[in-house]
């Protein structure tokens, strides 16, 4: 094997190292180098591509499949008891749990575009005023300099991604547009602190870097916006 | 457990569905659209979950109804896997940011003809044969598209290090 063939080995397959590559490496101190960066980028990549699994996802699949009415008898049992938990009265707690679920989706979302709170994107004020019309809210007083609008798909839909600069910091303001939720929820995730609103457009998630700020924007957000709720 | 049985299935569910959700994930780069085509695809494997005969096979398989449900919903993306090589050109520069996040970026970059290559390398731990078999093509194509992305993204990389130390 020639140092072309082992490179191009190492690229294609870099776990797969056979007899008569692993020699070439063990005489060539190029190749050896070279595979050791390979080595390093691959695991640089395999990071990367390790992307947070929602929670839950094997059981709403299973939800959803119905495979669960074949399920053992005790995971019976224990459904038959959450059921009737549910049923005895946690109704409220439930609806509110939904809701934090949409708040932590809104975290996610933020982190899953960080450039959203680093780079200044589509910043016209007049943009945000139009977007909040069109979300069925009036927009009473200016939030403060809009740095970030985009549309970005949101839970079988599309909503509005806005951050902007309150006194507090920076803020992101999510609108998501015909998804009603039950009752406004809080919910924190890192570093990050979500609060989730019903209003009459759908919902609107408000994520600050603090719980203290949150609460605080999401006062600001409700004398300067009139949502109409 | 018996195979094809409701059990095997929930099996198969809980020990594959946080690969294949990354797979869609990259494949769409949209978590909640990844999710969807999840579901979409289990619930056709459930559908015909009596054909599957051989348990090595399942993670395949479901790679290939998940690719299938992708190319459903992105009939557009699709075109983008054309027949031959593409051009090396094809693969785009993207500017310096934190080290995972240029990785995050670069693959997202990567034309899908050779990001799904090497998702089913990475992520479902497949060979090059294998991973011919299911994209349809031969295993020298794979081997060439595998080791176009990897330098690609290396190439990228080690251009972002030397700015970052510049």
């Amino acid at each position: 094997m020639n140092c072309l063939e082992f490179r191009g080995l190492k690229l294609s397959e870099p776990k797969l190292m056979g007899e008569q590559a692993r020699a070439h490496a063990s005489e060539c101190p190029a190749c050896l180098a070279f595979a050791r960066s390979v080595d390093e980028s691959e695991a640089a990549l395999e990071r990367a591509l390790a992307v947070p699994v929602p929670e839950g996802l094997a059981d709403r699949i299973l939800l959803r499949q119905g495979s669960r009415r074949r399920a053992s008898r005790w995971a019976y049992a224990l459904a038959a008891s959450l059921v009737l938990a549910v049923m005895a009265g946690v109704f409220v707690a439930t609806r509110e749990t939904d809701s934090a679920n949409h708040a932590r989706i809104a975290i996610e979302h933020v982190l899953e575009e960080p450039q959203s709170l680093t780079t200044v994107y589509n910043a016209d004020p007049e943009h945000l005023s139009e977007i909040v019309r069109g979300f069925g809210a009036t927009l009473r007083e200016p939030l403060g300099r809009v740095r970030y609008i985009k549309l970005c798909p949101v839970e079988q839909g599309r909503g509005w991604h806005i951050v902007f600069e309150a006194p507090q910091g920076l803020a992101t303001l999510i609108l998501v547009p015909d998804r009603p939720i039950a009752a406004a929820a809080t919910a924190s995730l890192g570093r990050f602190t979500a609060r989730v609103e019903p209003v009459r457009g759908g919902y609107y998630a408000l994520v600050t870097d603090s719980a203290g700020s949150t609460s605080e924007v999401g006062e600001i957000l409700k004398q300067r916006i009139d949502w109409q709720t | 457990m018996a195979l094809g049985s409701a059990q095997h299935f929930e099996q198969v569910v809980r020990a594959f569905s946080a690969d294949l959700y990354r797979y869609a994930y990259w494949l769409c780069r949209d978590r909640f659209i990844a999710e969807d085509l999840l579901q979409q695809a289990f619930e056709r494997a459930w559908k015909a979950w009596h054909e599957l005969r051989e348990p090595a096979s399942a993670k395949a398989w479901l790679i290939s109804i998940l690719r299938n449900e992708h190319s459903r919903r992105f009939a557009r993306k699709q075109l983008n896997i054309v027949e031959g090589e593409p051009d090396e050109s094809e693969i785009p520069s993207i500017p310096s940011a934190a080290a995972r996040l240029e990785m995050e970026q670069l693959v997202g970059l990567l034309p899908l003809v050779y990001r799904e290559p090497l998702l089913l390398q990475a992520l479902g731990g497949f060979s090059c044969g294998e991973i011919a078999a299911m994209l349809g093509t031969t295993e020298g194509a794979v081997m060439t598209r595998l080791t176009r992305a990897r330098a690609a993204l290396r190439s990228e990389l080690q251009s972002a290090n030397k700015r970052r130390s510049a």
